[in-house]
């Protein structure tokens, strides 16, 4: 089993809210061409949304399924494009690990909150979070606290957590944390 | 709240639901000539199940017996037990019961539970806008809408469902939909069990009976409880 390497985003939070604004219209509407539009497919998938019996059903089958697997793929193609700029790559796969569990890190309790909602798919929109995927979100204010309240620990701290509060202080806006987009 | 206790608004009681022995009470004779239950022994093992059974058997009094040796004064089983003394025009027993239930009911749980049971469009989407009133969060709203028999508002529903709770709609769609391709969700699926189970037992009961029973307990006359002949 491979450890994955967590990416930072900046988030445009009022873009990716449009978005899902606007998947959430098409889907309600059924409406085929406007999804196939929206998440600029081919042709030959938006023949296969075009035969699906509703569109939303696409997004209620597992998505490594082979015929929805490149609409997900698709779907968060056009997040990323839309809503997210890549900050940093962590070189290292022990960082989720140690933000999950390194006892100077836990032992703050306002670190370990707010570092437990940057692991925390639920806080992500729900396309974008492919199973077994680790993420999270934290909004400008609440990353500004956490990157100031590590940096205080910094000399007890791992290199790769270092170079996080590096990136999360050196960045602005929300942040979003992930390893499978 | 839940699990206190308040006296009955006549005195008589401390608001408490009858027991088990309260249960052989009702065996016997009662006022205005009703005769008494029949005398059922619930076995350890016994559960709704059984009595749904025995109503489906036409064993309607069996059934309301054995509700009462089950009802531990809590939840679905004193919500139903209740429905049936409505459903027998008993107002002795239904006059004892109603004080403790009302601590409990009517939660936005059981009444869309039985939104999701019932049948008549008009009731079912007034039974979903007392849910709301009731604090219903709104993905158990959208269920109930991905659970609509009308496509356009099942559409709706399950869309909203899957932006509100992803993994239950999933559930959702695989269980109830029978969407090609959906399988359960494992985080979700306990969640659904709960809520599904009670509006499967709901439907099976007779989801007009509680409804009524919700009525009562708003108290709010239920159109569908009126002597027949008004208009």
């Amino acid at each position: 089993m491979s450890r994955s390497l967590l990416t930072l985003y900046r988030v445009d939070s009022p873009r990716l809210a449009e978005l899902s604004a606007q998947l959430r219209e098409t889907l309600i509407r059924d409406d085929r061409p406007a999804l196939a539009q929206l998440l600029q497919l081919g042709a030959e998938l938006a023949l296969r949304v075009e035969h699906a019996p509703r569109a939303v059903d696409l997004f209620l089958v597992p998505e490594a399924e082979a015929d929805v697997a490149p609409l997900w793929a698709s779907l968060r193609r056009v997040a990323k494009r839309a809503a997210l700029e890549r900050v940093w790559t962590s070189d290292s796969p022990s960082l989720e690990g140690r933000l999950r569990a390194y006892d100077t890190l836990r032992e703050e309790p306002e670190i370990a909150e707010a570092i437990d909602r940057l692991l925390d798919a639920r806080f992500l929109p729900w396309f974008l979070r492919p199973v077994g995927s680790t993420g999270g979100w934290l909004k400008d204010a609440e990353r500004s606290a956490l990157a100031n309240r590590m940096e205080s620990l910094a000399p007890a701290l791992p290199d790769e957590v270092n170079a996080l509060v590096e990136a999360l202080g050196g960045m602005d806006g929300d942040a979003l944390v992930h390893d499978r987009l | 709240m839940l699990g206190g206790r308040r006296p009955a608004a006549d005195g008589s009681a401390d608001g408490k639901p009858p027991n088990k022995s309260d249960a052989k009470a009702l065996r016997r004779p009662r006022k205005e000539g009703r005769p008494p239950l029949p005398e059922v022994t619930a076995s350890p093992g016994a559960t709704l199940e059984d009595v749904l059974a025995l109503r489906e058997a036409g064993r309607l009094d069996e059934a309301r017996a054995l509700l009462a040796s089950l009802d531990k004064g809590r939840g679905l089983r004193a919500v139903l037990r209740a429905a049936a003394a409505l459903e027998a025009g008993d107002d002795e027993e239904l006059a004892q019961l109603l004080p403790a239930l009302a601590q409990q009911e009517p939660s936005w749980q059981l009444t869309l539970q039985v939104a999701a049971a019932i049948d008549d469009l008009a009731r079912r989407r007034s039974l979903a806008g007392e849910a709301d009133r009731l604090g219903a969060p709104p993905w158990a709203s959208a269920w109930l809408g991905a659970l609509s028999k009308d496509h356009e508002e099942q559409r709706r529903g399950i869309v909203a469902l899957l932006f509100e709770d992803a993994a239950l709609a999933r559930t959702v769609a695989a269980r109830d939909l029978a969407v090609a391709g959906a399988i359960v969700d494992n985080d979700a699926i306990a969640r659904y069990a709960s809520f599904a189970h009670g509006r499967d037992l709901v439907r099976r009961f007779g989801a007009e009976r509680v409804a009524q029973l919700l009525d009562r307990l708003r108290e709010k006359p239920s159109r569908a409880a009126k002597p027949s002949g008004t208009t």
